[in-house]
């Protein structure tokens, strides 16, 4: 991520002096730079999910007590689980389609859009995780 | 039906946004018949959307300047120009604000950031406490309509209108907001005469030369955008690099180790803004095919006729989605399906921008879940009905500015330069 973000700074700020002092530019840096925003976006979501920062409505964890929040919180954390899963494997199922495209000139699409399968599976197990850790402190209160 | 209501139930237990919106286009995908995978496309279609790399870069740009000595310098520098007006401190603080969410882009940074600052300041010049608990929450999102505020980004490539115009637009309905809460400031420090000091050159001089590094980025990022020198996403890397080098690499400000986190710290909104553009393009356009925002004008058409009816309603339901949905998902959400419906009553797309916004600037602060009040109770510690009940009187009167915004177009859309 740290070198995505550095990349597109260099990228971007290139492309503007190219145009300034050279009238020119790279046709693919403009693409490039997209496509650096799609993985920004699927990288940062899954530290969105580590560090429970999705956008959501807050209305359950400011107004209901930890204690009787817990099975509505394994309800949402199933469900994001499973919608993750669901998206990874239609994504999955789109990137082998996309075998023998081609971004950037010459890079194989599938390469790129791997990003997509990758990071909701990723976002699939997050979710899982937290789903494990609130129905063990259900089961067993006070164990941290 | 019976699954679109568990969707709603999980929304209002929590569950992240985008797994909602994803479920619901799914199930529409699979109502008509269509490949599921379909929605992998259209996530793909964040790739393909102009001036989006503008998002992380200002977002990256805004968390260095808030960890960075940059907030303790732009209220010395706005003390030092207007701190010599009786009053002058609570206008400080509304100033000083306003600079700062424009250029961190809403996300609740302010408060943190420049709060700490002016919060004990306004206590120590003896303003009652619950006017300043109010006036600090409220300022934590005041300039969300000036540029380059993330939202105002966002609404532009949603929307696909003008960057440019809506920089412009924003304008003069930030600076009325600022006014209306400026005068309720003075109204209320009538009685506390004291100045915070006398103005002088000596301290303007000082508190320049101490921003001089600071003081170069809005005018070259607001000049090159205004004057059509580079697009948003240009403006938006220059932005990042300078920020990054200035507080890094000259001031010393961040030490470098602690780069990655405030990188990572940044990018945790972009990802939850950016994935839910994601998947409501999914949404968005499946609901746009279904004919969705023909049903609505449609029920709309009966409740309403004119203009003027259609904004009243508007007014209401942006106030309601306000105070439940955060300001970028209702953006990403709600703009496509009410776009074709206001241009059926005449309403301009740029004014429909900076009155939407306007609106939602509103949920930040209405309760029950109104961002700012909760990081205002957590950093300042106080209960959260006290920030409620303080902050009460800064929302009526943002709300009167919002409702003048709204049926007075031509503050929007003056500077424009074509009617």
């Amino acid at each position: 991520m740290v070198l995505l973000l550095a990349g597109m700074m260099i990228v971007a700020v290139g492309q503007i002096v190219l145009r300034v002092f050279f009238s020119g530019g790279f046709v693919w840096a403009d693409e490039l730079l997209k496509l650096m925003v799609l993985w920004i976006a699927l990288i940062a979501s899954i530290a969105a999910s580590r560090s429970n920062r999705h956008l959501r409505i807050d209305i359950v964890s400011h107004f209901v007590p930890k204690k009787y929040a817990r099975v509505p919180v394994m309800m949402v954390d199933a469900f994001a689980s499973f919608m993750c899963g669901v998206l990874a494997w239609q994504s999955y199922r789109y990137v082998r389609l996309s075998v023998g495209d081609t971004v950037l000139v010459d890079v194989p699409a599938w390469m790129v859009y791997s990003i997509l399968p990758v990071a909701f599976a990723i976002m699939s197990y997050r979710f899982l995780l937290s789903f494990g850790t609130e129905a063990r402190q259900l089961v067993k209160p006070g164990q941290q | 039906m019976f699954l679109g209501a568990a969707l709603l139930i999980l929304a209002i237990f929590g569950a992240p946004l985008f797994a909602i919106i994803a479920a619901s286009a799914m199930l529409g995908y699979q109502k008509e018949g269509i490949d599921l995978m379909a929605i992998a496309i259209e996530v793909l279609g964040i790739a393909s959307m102009p001036f989006l790399s503008a998002i992380p870069l200002f977002t990256f740009a805004g968390y260095l300047l808030s960890e960075s000595k940059a907030p303790r310098r732009l209220v010395r520098l706005t003390g030092a120009l207007l701190g010599w007006m009786p009053g002058g401190l609570a206008l400080v603080a509304l100033g000083a604000c306003a600079v700062f969410t424009a250029f961190t882009g809403a996300s609740g940074v302010t408060i943190i950031a420049l709060g700490a600052i002016l919060y004990p300041a306004l206590q120590h010049d003896k303003y009652p406490d619950n006017f300043n608990l109010g006036l600090v929450t409220t300022s934590g999102s005041l300039g969300l309509l000036f540029a380059p505020s993330l939202p105002l980004i966002l609404y532009g490539v949603i929307a696909e209108v003008s960057i440019d115009d809506l920089f412009r637009a924003g304008i003069l309905p930030g600076l009325l907001m600022l006014v209306m809460l400026g005068g309720y400031s003075l109204w209320i420090g009538r009685g506390n005469r004291q100045t915070l000091k006398a103005f002088s050159f000596h301290e303007l001089g000082a508190a320049i030369r101490e921003s001089k590094w600071e003081i170069p980025l809005p005018i070259v990022v607001l000049g090159g955008i205004y004057s059509g020198k580079f697009a948003v996403s240009e403006a938006a890397a220059i932005t990042a690099l300078y920020v990054l080098f200035v507080e890094v690499f000259i001031l010393r400000e961040i030490p470098l180790r602690e780069l990655p986190r405030v990188m990572r710290e940044s990018m945790l909104l972009v990802g939850g803004i950016l994935i839910i553009l994601g998947v409501s393009l999914a949404s968005t356009n499946y609901m746009i095919d279904a004919g969705v925002p023909q049903q609505i004008l449609a029920y709309v058409a009966e409740l309403v006729s004119s203009q003027a009816s259609f904004l009243l309603l508007l007014f209401v339901f942006l106030l309601i989605l306000g105070a439940i949905l955060d300001i970028f998902s209702a953006i990403v959400l709600v703009v496509p399906l009410i776009l074709p419906i206001a241009a059926q009553y005449g309403v301009n797309e740029v004014h429909l921008g900076i009155v939407f916004l306007a609106a939602m600037q509103l949920g930040y602060l209405t309760p029950p879940v109104g961002l700012n009040l909760f990081i205002a109770s957590y950093r300042f510690e106080k209960p959260i009905m006290n920030v409620y009940y303080a902050t009460f009187p800064f929302l009526v009167i943002l709300m009167l500015a919002v409702i003048i915004i709204t049926y007075w177009p031509a503050l929007s859309l003056v500077l424009l330069g074509d009617p």
